[in-house]
């Protein structure tokens, strides 16, 4: 216990220090913030932000990835983003109303794709066994892209009511969704193409849904209104829609917009 | 031995009440009263304050009939390693709520250590189920009953005990009849503040027991996934929420006073 007690000022004091070497012997970096939907995760964290921090030094790119309507929300109310990344036009529209955006283009596009545990415990091999019996389902919540997206594509293949009636889950997004698959709890989910490409693939196992009933994703990118950061802002939307950019999204399972 | 607080400690003082104060005062300003009916008896809410309530009850229930016997062997037994267990069975009141649920997920989902089995040999599902949500909740709520019933224990001498087995109680009479009533105003205490935290349980349900109007979407996750859709109506949740806290903490008060 006494031990204890002495480590508490070691470790303010640690902190203390650590905070004055940061401000007085580095030049502290400009900050670009991107706020981008959390299916965007693996590839801007792994391949696109750290590129663009390589082609402009000094630059370090800070990302806040979540559901887009979460984030349209954070945008709308705290104005803190300097660029958007969403994964449906609707909250895009909804940031371009309030606080407005520019140079709004789109980026890249995503095919939904049902994903169930590797053992399949559920049986599913195709979308309409989703409405099955005892099929524990796990859907992103209403309001959220993907999970708008899917009750569409339920909908589609005429088995909406059915396949809502075996919904155990409504999560916050995709990345949720995928864990609560990927752990074996849920029989099946319906999540983005590219989600099965990223690290959590290999838990999991992909069945295609038809494309007469899949729905396509697509996804604006745009600088934010008031954005700190409007030159090297516009530079971020440049380079995500560069073809070095797009071979990126593409390696990560997304679609071209053309 | 009251004196006169000095002016910094006074200026501190009232920024720190003020910060406390603010947030809960800001939720009141920006409430849209004139929704208050539509929003606390639409069926979304009532469907959630009921869970929550029976949710936050039955892990109240659950960690009372599980940690008072836990607090008992921490305070009167001499186990082996009784001290890394006191330690243990705590952590659960300083880790991030998501990372027990995690956990819960790893030890008691379809696919966990214990569950897996479970599963198997009765087809017993926790996850994405009320009993998941009173799991999660439990799991979190249960370090308060322990501590505070152990703190009551330690202060009450074991003399009594004996003297009570010495004129010949058998020790589940002497425990029920001499230590718990003079334990009751620490088991009360315990009770209340687990049934608070279990009220504002959110990372551990969420992540192992799910979120779905009815079964597993207690008040403060209707909270959250009201909170983009519909803000308004998330805050009036809210203030459902601080309302109950404050009437947890004024029963609990004197509870507490009428104990000295």
């Amino acid at each position: 216990m006494r031990r204890g007690t002495a480590l508490v000022p070691a470790l303010m004091l640690a902190v203390t220090l650590s905070a004055c070497s940061d401000t007085s012997t580095l030049a502290s970096p400009t900050e670009l913030t991107v706020f981008a939907a959390s299916s965007l995760t693996a590839v801007f964290t792994d391949e696109v932000g750290p590129a663009f921090e390589a082609a402009n030094p000094g630059v370090k790119v800070v990302f806040n990835f979540g559901a887009s309507d979460s984030l349209a929300g954070q945008i709308q109310s705290e104005g803190s983003a300097d660029v958007f990344a969403s994964a449906s036009g609707t909250w895009m529209d909804a940031v371009a109303e309030d606080p407005g955006v520019t140079g709004r283009t789109d980026f890249a596009r995503n095919r939904l794709v049902i994903v169930t545990p590797v053992e399949d415990p559920g049986g599913i091999s195709t979308i309409d066994d989703l409405a099955n019996p005892d099929v524990q389902l796990v859907l992103a919540a209403e309001g959220v892209p993907v999970g708008d997206y899917a009750r569409q594509a339920l909908e589609g293949a005429g088995i909406l009511a059915g396949a809502e009636a075996n919904v155990v889950s409504n999560e916050e997004d995709n990345a949720s969704v995928v864990a609560k698959v990927a752990a074996g709890e849920a029989d099946a989910g319906i999540v983005y193409e590219s989600d099965v490409s990223g690290p959590a693939g290999n838990d999991l196992r992909a069945v295609e849904i038809p494309a007469d009933v899949n729905v396509t994703a697509t996804y604006p990118i745009a600088v934010v209104a008031g954005a700190a950061e409007q030159a090297l802002a516009a530079g971020f939307v440049d380079y995500v829609t560069s073809a070095e950019g797009q071979a990126s999204l593409e390696s990560y399972g997304f679609r071209p917009v053309t | 031995m009251r004196g006169r607080t000095p002016l910094p400690l006074a200026i501190l003082a009232a920024l720190g009440a003020v910060f406390v104060v603010l947030p809960l005062l800001a939720l009141v300003i920006r409430a849209p009263w004139g929704d208050l009916g539509s929003a606390l008896s639409g069926a979304g809410a009532s469907t959630a304050l009921r869970l929550s309530v029976e949710v936050s009850l039955a892990a109240t229930m659950l960690s009372l009939i599980l940690g008072v016997p836990l607090a008992w062997v921490l305070a009167r037994s001499s186990i082996p390693g009784r001290s890394v267990l006191r330690a243990v069975v705590i952590v659960p009141l300083v880790l991030p709520p998501v990372v027990g649920g995690i956990g819960l997920l790893a030890a008691l989902g379809r696919g966990g250590v214990v569950g897996r089995w479970l599963f198997e040999a009765f087809g017993l599902q926790l996850t994405f189920t009320m009993w998941g949500a009173i799991a999660a909740t439990t799991f979190v709520s249960m370090p308060l009953v322990v501590l505070a019933t152990e703190a009551g224990l330690r202060s009450i001498d074991p003399r009594f005990e004996r003297a009570a087995a010495a004129m010949g109680a058998r020790p589940g009479y002497a425990i029920r009849r001499v230590v718990l009533p003079m334990l009751a105003p620490q088991l009360a205490a315990g009770a209340v503040l687990a049934w608070a935290r279990a009220l504002g349980e959110f990372g551990a349900t969420i992540t192992f027991a799910g979120n779905l109007a009815g079964r597993t979407q207690t008040l403060p996750l209707a909270v959250y996934e009201a909170r983009v859709t519909d803000p308004g109506g998330a805050i009036l949740l809210s203030l459902l929420l601080v309302v109950l806290s404050i009437v947890v903490l004024v029963v609990m008060r004197g509870r507490i006073t009428a104990a000295r």
